[in-house]
This record gives structure tokens, sequence and C-alpha cells, in this order.
């Protein structure tokens, strides 16, 4: 097979996995970073990472938690270099008050910024569980914790929304 | 198991199917899990944002030929030719230029570098690699590596500094933790290693170093402690 071939063959492997898995590394990025522009931002860094890295993917069925490991790795070197502070709620950014109005339904937007509000800690296995569908023990292996704390993570997370939603 | 047991279990994870005798005798829990289910519905609703066009960046040029580790086994070209042809270039281009053309600034930085390339080692995992795989990376004529080094969940040959090193990950207290022996790598000083979400130390050790690095809660000293303890250079 020529170089040529191979190339050709190495874009297309990576167009399949980047577009079964676009809409889940947005939707991390922008839960991760509650910002849909730093959100395209970092997934744009995170499709020239992952284009570098391809030859390193050995197993394609593995590619969802491995673009999302790099999602959140990229994100944190955003934030690492932004040092961005604490969001206040009352004193958003265009693009951060644009993830909270997405539609007119007023019960999905008040969940919506009780979520924006919640810890970064308690937020991001939510979303894993919920949007992406992970085990507790894959948000374990991916945010680099005890099966336990994550259990914990979530049940407070729950909590702290109830709580929110009732207000 | 009671309801304040049972509900805790379901809020932490609605797909929680343990408890089921509870359950089914007892009514307010399953309308707290009809309630749970429901709020999932609604928290999932409420992360499902839009997501806009794909926008696909600027891809530079790789060139694959240089990927030769990661052919697939079933290309038709015999062996002898392939290795033949691995060596050649090798010897052309040198190892660091066919595991990438980033040219690293310093050792620290393409050992963290080396994280991201793998992050599937980087799995929380109580399954120990076989003794036979942990041999075959770590083979004696490099170095020995004991019983007392802690639970070895991944071990892999890769490439640091154009050479090939043995990469294994520990279970830390707090989560897999990276070690790269390099045996051939003489470091001055000791060095700390510092990443997004890690930390770490790079070692001299004999003629060669080794590197460990955990996540930032991870307490590497008493890693640090056991693996010099447990791992000998062969040299």
């Amino acid at each position: 097979m020529s170089s040529t071939t191979d190339a050709a063959a190495r874009r297309t492997r990576f167009d399949d996995l980047v577009g079964g898995y676009y809409a889940d590394m947005f939707r991390y990025a922008a839960w991760l970073s509650r910002d849909r522009a730093v959100a395209e931002d970092v997934v744009q860094e995170s499709l020239l990472r992952a284009w570098k890295s391809l030859d390193s993917l050995r197993d394609d069925a593995a590619a969802k938690h491995w673009l999302l490991t790099i999602v959140r790795r990229e994100n944190a070197r955003y934030f690492e270099r932004k040092r961005l502070e604490t969001v206040d709620i009352d004193n958003l950014t265009g693009a951060q008050s644009a993830l909270l109005a997405e539609e007119p339904d007023h019960q999905a937007e008040h969940m919506r910024e009780a979520i924006f509000e919640l810890e970064d800690d308690y937020r991001e296995p939510l979303v894993l569980q919920v949007l992406m569908g992970y085990s507790t023990n894959e948000i374990a292996e991916l945010m680099g914790l005890r099966q336990g704390a994550v259990l914990t993570r979530l049940h407070r997370a729950r909590h702290k929304l109830k709580e929110s939603m009732d207000k | 198991m009671n309801c304040e047991e049972y509900r805790e279990a379901i809020t932490a994870d609605p797909s929680y199917d343990g408890g089921a005798a509870h359950l089914s005798d007892c009514a307010a829990c399953q309308a707290y899990r009809r309630e749970i289910l429901a709020f999932d519905k609604t928290i999932a609703g409420a992360l499902t944002i839009e997501v806009p066009p794909l926008k696909m960046p600027a891809l530079p040029e790789i060139e694959t030929h240089k990927v030769v580790t990661l052919k697939p086994r079933s290309r038709i070209v015999s062996t002898w030719l392939a290795v033949a042809a691995t060596v050649t270039i090798a010897a052309v281009v040198g190892f660091r230029m066919l595991a990438t053309d980033i040219v690293y600034e310093s050792l620290e930085d393409e050992i963290l570098a080396h994280l991201d390339h793998e992050p599937a080692a980087l799995v929380v995992s109580d399954k120990p690699v076989s003794d036979r795989r942990l041999n075959r990376v770590v083979p004696a004529s490099i170095a020995t590596v004991g019983h007392g080094a802690g639970l070895i969940t991944y071990a892999q040959t890769c490439v640091i500094n154009g050479k090939d090193i043995p990469h294994l990950v520990i279970q830390g207290e707090r989560g897999p933790v990276t070690v790269l022996l390099m045996p051939d790598e003489k470091i001055d000083a000791a060095a700390d290693l510092k990443g997004e979400h890690t930390r770490g130390v790079l070692l001299p050790v004999g003629e060669g170093s080794i590197a460990i690095i955990g996540n930032r809660e991870e307490s590497i000293a008493p890693i640090t402690s056991s693996i010099l303890k447990s791992v000998a250079w062969e040299t």
C-alpha cells in the first residue's frame, strides 16, 4: 500500500471515529467548561490532538473513551492557560448564557441552570453518567477516582439538583 | 436492605438493580424510584444541548510510513521484510522521529506528553498483568521488578527519547500511577513533573532514571519508596 493510500485510510478512519462521537465531545466539553465558545475551542484542540495520536488508538471500540479523555485533558489545559475564575450565574458572558437559554422550556431551563451551578466535581460525573451512558466504574476510570467516590458525588449531585428544582 | 440504603443506591445510580426484595415490598421506595427515573429524564433533557456543525480543523499531514510499529498484521509482507524495513527506516530517521514529529524541549515534557498518548493505560483496575507479559516488557536484561512494587495493571513497551522503555501502571491509593523505567536515560538530578492533573518525580537511578507520575491527589512518596526498593537495573 502506498503512503498516499495509507494517509487516505488514516483520514477515513479518523473521520469515521469523529463523526460518530463529535456530538458527545462537544456536549462533554460544553458541560465541563460551561461555555459554548470555550467548548468549540476545546473540541478543535482535541481533534488536532486526536489526529496526531490516532495511531496510539489500537482498538476503535475504545474510541469514545479515548476521545473523551482527550477532551477532558484539553479542557484542563484551556483553563490552566486562561486561569478562569468561578462563573457567577448572574453575570454571564453571551456564550455562557447561550448554553442555558437553548429553548423556551421553563423546566429544562431551570434544570440547566441548576446543573450549571453544580460544582465541577459533581457536574462532571453526572454528565458522564446521564449523557454519555457511562457506568460508575467507567466514570471512576476516566476521572481517576474510586467507584465509591463517584457514587458519593452522583448522590450529592442529584440531591443538590433536587434542592435547586424545589426552590 | 432498608429504605435509606435503597434510596442512597438508586439516587447515585438510577440503573441500580439490586434490592429487588426490598423494592417489591416497599411502595414508598417504588414511588421514589419512579421519581428518580423521571428526574433523570429531565436532567438528560437539560444536558442534551444543541451541537454546532462539525468544523474540522486544518489537520497536519502525518507521514504514515513512519508509523511502522502499528501497521495492521494482515499486511501481505513477510515478517522478515517488515523487520528489515523497520530497522532500515529506524536507522535513517531515528526512533524519535518514528514515534512523533514533535520535538520536546525536555525529557520531562516528553514524559508528560506520553501520558496523553496512552489514556487507556490510566484505568483503575484490580487485575494484575500476567508475569509473562511483565517479563516480556521488562526483560531480565533490562531490570528486575520485585513483588513489592505494588499492583501492576499495565505493562507496555514505549518509546521515550528514541529508546524503547518499559511503561508500567501501578494502582495507587487515589488511582493509577505511571512508572517509566529508563535504564539508559541518565540525568543529573531529580526533577518534579507537573501536568494539568498529574504530578510526579523523575529520579536519577544508577545509570538511568525512573519517572513516577500519579494524579494530583496521589501521595507519590510511598510509591516512590517501594519502586526504588523493588526495581534493580541489570547492568
